[in-house]
C-alpha cells in the first residue's frame, strides 16, 4: 500500500495545485447561483439601468468625497452625469448602464474611469488576489473612530461578496457596491 | 526547514525517557505549530490533522484534545491570525482526535499502522474539519451564505484532504513507531500497577 501511496500522494497534490485556479473559477461562477439576487439592489438607481450592470461607491459621513458629498451622484456609462439621488441617506456615486462584463475587477476599473478620475481605484495583488486599498482617494487605513480597523467592503447584489473583486463573476443586471466596513 | 525540524525532533525524542508521554506531546505540538506555519504558502496543507489522529490513536482522546487546543491557539496567536475561528479549529481538531482514539483498534492493528485506513480517515476528517470551521461565518452572516461559502471553499477542502494523504504516506509510519515506543511504556505501567494492586 505505502509503496504507491507515497508517489501517488505527491502527484495528486501537485495536480491539485496546478488545477486549483481553474477549479476555483468554476466554483466561484457556480456559487453565484446560490446567492439570492436581492431585487432591491437596483432600488434608488435610475430606471434605465434596470437589467444593466452598476457600480456604486459610498463614502462614510465623516470622510465624505470632495465631489460626491451631496446624495448619490448617478453617472452613465458614457461619463455623463444623469442626476443625484438625495433620498438614499448616504453619499457617493454610482456608475451604471453597462452590459457584458463577467470579471469584477475589469468592470470596476472600466466603470470608475467614467467618473473623470474622481473614483480612481488603488489595489494590489497579493497571495489572495486583488486587494482594493483606495477608492476615490480614500484609504480606510487613515480612518479613525470607535473600531479596530476599517476596510473597503464589497457587496454583490445587496449581499456581502463571498470572493474578492478579482474573483467575482458577474452576470447581467448585477450591482456591485463598495462601502466602508469596520471590525 | 521542515525536515530539519523533523530531524531535531526525532533526535530529541530519542533522549526522552520512555515514560515521558507529555514530553512527547510537547515535541508533537512544536512539530504541529512549526509545520503549520512553514506550510502556510500552500493553503490547508499542514501536518496537524494527521498528528492529532495519530495522537488520538496512540495516546487516547484527552492528550489528542490537549494537542489540538495547544496547536490551534499557539499557531494562530504566533502567526496565522487569531479570531473566533480559533475555537472552531480547536474543537474540530479535538473531535478528530476523539475519532482517532475511538478508531484506534482499526487504525493500529498488531502494533502496525493500517496506512490505507488512516489515509481514508485523514482525507475525510480534513473535509469535515473545514466544513465545521466554516460554520464560524454564521457568527457574522446569515445561513443563506453558508452554501456559496462552502462551495467557494471546496478547493481548499481538497487541499486539506490531499495534504493529509501526503502526510500519512510520508510521515505516519515513522511517527507511529515513535509514538508506539511511548505507548508501550504506558501499557507496561498499567501492567505494573495491576501487579502492585
Amino acid at each position: 500500500m505505502s509503496d504507491w501511496l507515497k508517489p501517488a500522494s505527491v502527484v495528486a497534490l501537485v495536480a491539485l495545485i496546478l488545477l486549483a485556479p481553474s477549479i476555483q473559477d468554476r466554483l466561484a461562477e457556480e456559487s453565484t447561483r446560490y446567492i439570492e439576487d436581492n431585487e432591491s439592489s437596483h432600488h434608488g438607481l435610475p430606471a434605465e439601468w434596470d437589467e444593466q450592470q452598476v457600480l456604486c461607491i459610498y463614502f462614510p459621513s465623516d470622510s465624505p468625497h470632495s465631489e460626491f458629498n451631496l446624495g448619490v451622484t448617478m453617472i452613465g456609462s458614457d461619463g455623463e452625469e444623469i442626476g443625484t439621488n438625495e433620498d438614499l441617506n448616504r453619499t457617493g456615486a454610482c456608475v451604471g448602464g453597462f452590459e457584458g462584463y463577467s470579471n469584477g475587477l475589469d468592470f470596476m476599473m472600466n466603470s470608475t474611469r467614467m467618473a473623470n478620475g474622481h473614483l480612481s481605484v488603488g489595489y494590489e495583488v497579493g497571495q489572495w488576489g486583488a486587494f482594493v486599498h483606495t477608492i476615490g482617494g480614500l484609504n480606510p487605513e487613515t480612518l479613525t473612530g470607535d473600531f479596530n480597523g476599517a476596510y473597503w467592503h464589497l457587496d454583490h447584489n445587496g449581499a456581502s461578496s463571498m470572493v474578492g473583486i478579482g474573483d467575482l463573476v458577474m452576470s447581467e443586471g448585477d450591482v456591485i457596491e463598495w462601502s466602508i466596513g469596520t471590525w | 526547514m521542515l525536515s530539519i525540524i523533523v530531524f531535531s525532533l526525532i533526535r530529541s525524542e530519542r533522549s526522552l525517557r520512555d515514560q515521558s508521554q507529555w514530553g512527547m506531546l510537547i515535541l508533537l505540538a512544536i512539530f504541529g505549530v512549526s509545520g503549520r506555519i512553514l506550510m502556510e504558502p500552500i493553503p490547508n496543507v499542514q501536518p496537524v490533522t494527521v498528528l492529532v489522529i495519530l495522537t488520538g490513536a496512540y495516546f487516547g482522546a484527552p492528550r489528542a484534545i490537549a494537542l489540538a487546543a495547544i496547536v490551534a491557539l499557539a499557531s494562530n496567536v504566533i502567526f496565522m491570525g487569531h479570531g473566533p475561528w480559533t475555537i472552531f479549529q480547536a474543537i474540530g481538531w479535538g473531535a478528530i482526535g476523539i475519532c482517532g482514539a475511538l478508531l484506534s483498534d482499526k487504525l493500529v492493528v498488531n502494533e502496525k499502522l493500517r496506512l490505507n485506513r488512516l489515509a481514508l480517515m485523514a482525507a475525510a476528517s480534513g473535509i469535515a474539519f473545514n466544513w465545521f470551521v466554516s460554520l464560524s461565518i454564521l457568527l457574522d452572516t446569515g445561513f443563506s451564505m453558508l452554501v456559496p461559502y462552502l462551495l467557494n471553499g471546496l478547493v481548499f477542502d481538497l487541499y486539506h484532504a490531499f495534504g493529509n494523504i501526503l502526510f500519512v504516506a510520508w510521515m505516519a509510519t515513522p511517527l507511529g513507531e515513535i509514538m508506539s515506543r511511548h505507548r508501550s511504556s504506558q501499557s507496561l505501567e498499567s501492567v505494573r500497577d495491576g501487579v502492585a494492586n
